[in-house]
């Protein structure tokens, strides 16, 4: 008797219809990747009131702190830490609500189980979460930096444009790999990872110094620069984008802030999957992945 | 054998009784909102033990102020101590706003798409607007504890000097009432939103506080934006409100809507409004939001309830 299941051929057993190549495992995956992303990319075709809400809002919330600085009558560049700050804000927003609490959501919305039912690994879920989240935080960081870098007439100096981008790029990955880390931890918590979301806002902008050099907090200052990838990448970011001091010394210079990043990454990654795994067989042993509501 | 609404008799009958489908009016609507308010803040507070909660809820009105605080400490260092108090007074009464637009929208995204229960609150004999605000009352309790210790850290540990003998009780109190009563409006506005939109509505209350914090005043003097934002600013409830709270707190403190440059002095003449403009603009202001707001919500209930909305979950 043959099996036909999983792969799409006749096979002798169910046994020989699991055992998938490494390829097939790697299509899958990055099958997984892709279908989990679709929904968010496609949803904001569907739903264009993001546009207003997730853009021009958070804009002028941005413009607030400008014109607190306009008030203080500071230097321009001051201007220019607010406007990036508000970019980068985007992606940390995305990293909280969209990545580290999903999986809480999931469960509420009963897809939890049907994602560890699903020949796959859940690390792709959260990618294709990241990836799906970031269309969305790019526009509208983007458009923060141009639209409020015209308006607000904000001049940027850069020397070493390929050390910025890969800090820039760094600093997503390190935030996202945080958020990968957060998503695991939240499996296993429920309403606390909602509030949790919460209190990863301001506390978390006023220890990385979203609108002023991080240098001025002093040792809590560089214990964020040590430990969260949003005081890290907007530290270095700020010195690569506005040359010439303003305020405090930094720090570090950026490009050890890019070595903390790397770190960072490779750190958030593999706690992430150690995390996952580990709290996935705590969750099914104490039967938390379907409990929902609590 | 056809189906009759007449009485029935007998013992194991019942009287059916047309009276309880028109309710008990007020009563009825009090025990709603009460049982709302009670229900929401065991939500917001029974998720974990009293001191942590305490925490979670300043963490983040005196995170905001702490932002201005040192902004203001880098460019101005000790002499932009005036403004301090300016600052730590507006971020902290900023948590009212955030915790009363965010309490209603969220109990309309809590309800459908959490815990799924907006559709048989709806068809219970509960009005859902007194519910919400039963639910919004409870986050504004929780905004109320982050604004009184935001301020007492303001006063205590930044520094910022206070008088409490020379508060103005009676304007105090009849500020925080009007201007209550138009943040709940803004919040029923966004329920009536969230009512249309989808999940990652969530951070859409935060969206609009945060658009509103440009225009009101809170950090900075409306001064400083151009005219016709600082006119779009004397049309908002929420400057009125807090130039009155700043007026009755900080006595001759800077005014958020006066001062050289303003469209306030430059229409009027004078240098700052007085407690009486404040207030009567605050009356004025508050009831066109409010009347706005109930004609928003009426308008996006029947179109929800057309649409099939009340029961629909968008997980994205």
């Amino acid at each position: 008797m043959t099996t036909r299941a999983f792969i799409g051929r006749p096979t002798a057993s169910p046994r020989e219809a699991a055992d998938w190549s490494r390829r097939r495992i790697l299509a899958n995956n990055l099958r997984s990747v892709v279908g989990r992303a679709y929904p968010r990319v496609r949803g904001m075709a569907r739903e264009p009131s993001w546009l207003f809400f997730e853009i021009l809002l958070p804009f002028l919330t941005t413009s607030s702190f400008v014109f607190v600085y306009r008030a203080l009558q500071a230097p321009q560049e001051y201007v220019g830490f607010v406007v990036l700050g508000g970019a980068m804000t985007a992606f940390w927003l995305n990293v909280v609500w969209m990545m580290a609490a999903q999986l809480y959501w999931e469960k509420d919305q009963g897809n939890l189980e049907l994602y560890f039912a699903a020949p796959m690994d859940v690390m792709s879920v959260l990618f294709g979460m990241a990836i799906g989240g970031l269309v969305m935080s790019a526009t509208r960081a983007a458009v923060v930096l141009v639209v409020a870098s015209l308006v607000y007439g904000v001049q940027f100096s850069v020397d070493q444009w390929g050390l910025l981008v890969t800090v820039f790029v760094l600093a997503l990955a390190a935030m996202y790999g945080l958020g990968m880390v957060l998503a695991s931890l939240f499996l296993m918590w429920g309403r606390e990872a909602w509030h949790l979301t919460h209190v990863l806002a301001e506390p978390v902008y006023f220890v990385s110094g979203l609108n002023f050099p991080v240098a001025a907090l002093g040792r809590l200052g560089a214990l964020a620069l040590a430990t969260i990838p949003l005081a890290t990448g907007l530290d270095a970011m700020r010195q690569l984008a506005f040359a010439g001091h303003l305020g405090p010394a930094p720090f570090l210079p950026p490009l050890a802030e890019a070595g903390i990043l790397v770190a960072m990454t490779g750190i958030f990654l593999v706690l992430a999957r150690f995390m996952l795994r580990a709290l996935e067989r705590r969750a099914r042993q104490e039967g938390r992945l379907t409990v929902r509501w609590r | 054998m056809t189906a009759s609404l007449t009485p029935l008799d007998g013992e194991a009958g019942f009287r059916f009784d047309p009276e309880r489908t028109v309710g008990r009016g007020p009563a009825d609507r009090l025990r709603s909102f009460r049982t709302a308010v009670v229900l929401g803040w065991k939500m917001e507070a029974n998720w974990t033990d009293p001191v942590l909660f305490f925490i979670y809820s300043v963490a983040k009105p005196v995170s905001a102020a702490l932002i201005l605080v040192v902004m203001l400490d880098v460019i101005a260092g000790a002499s932009g101590h005036d403004y301090r108090g300016y600052v730590v007074v507006g971020s902290a009464l900023w948590s009212f706003v955030m915790s009363g637009i965010a309490g209603l929208a969220w109990s309309v995204l809590d309800d459908r798409e959490r815990y799924r229960m907006l559709k048989y609150v709806y068809v219970s004999p509960s009005d859902l607007v007194t519910v919400l605000l039963g639910r919004g009352t409870a986050r504004i309790a929780v905004g109320a504890m982050g604004a009184a210790i935001t301020l007492v850290v303001g006063v205590v540990v930044m520094g910022v000097s206070f008088d409490l003998l020379a508060v103005d009780w009676p304007v105090l109190l009849a500020v925080m009432v009007l201007g209550l009563a138009a943040i709940v409006a803004v919040g029923l506005i966004l329920a009536a939103i969230c009512l249309q939109t989808r999940q990652e509505s969530w951070s859409y209350p935060e969206a609009v506080a945060g658009a509103l914090f440009l225009v009101s005043g809170a950090v900075f003097p409306l001064s400083v934006l151009p005219s016709a934002v600082q006119a779009i600013g004397l049309a908002n409830p929420m400057t009125w409100w807090l130039a009155g709270v700043r007026l009755a707190l900080f006595p001759g403190g800077t005014s958020s809507i006066g001062g050289p440059g303003s469209l306030f002095t430059n229409l009027t003449g004078a240098a700052a409004p007085d407690s009486p403009t404040i207030l009567v603009a605050l009356l004025v202001t508050g009831a066109v939001v409010t009347l706005g707001a109930a004609v928003v919500f009426r308008w996006s209930e029947r179109r929800a309830k057309d649409r099939g909305l009340i029961d629909q979950t968008t997980g994205s």
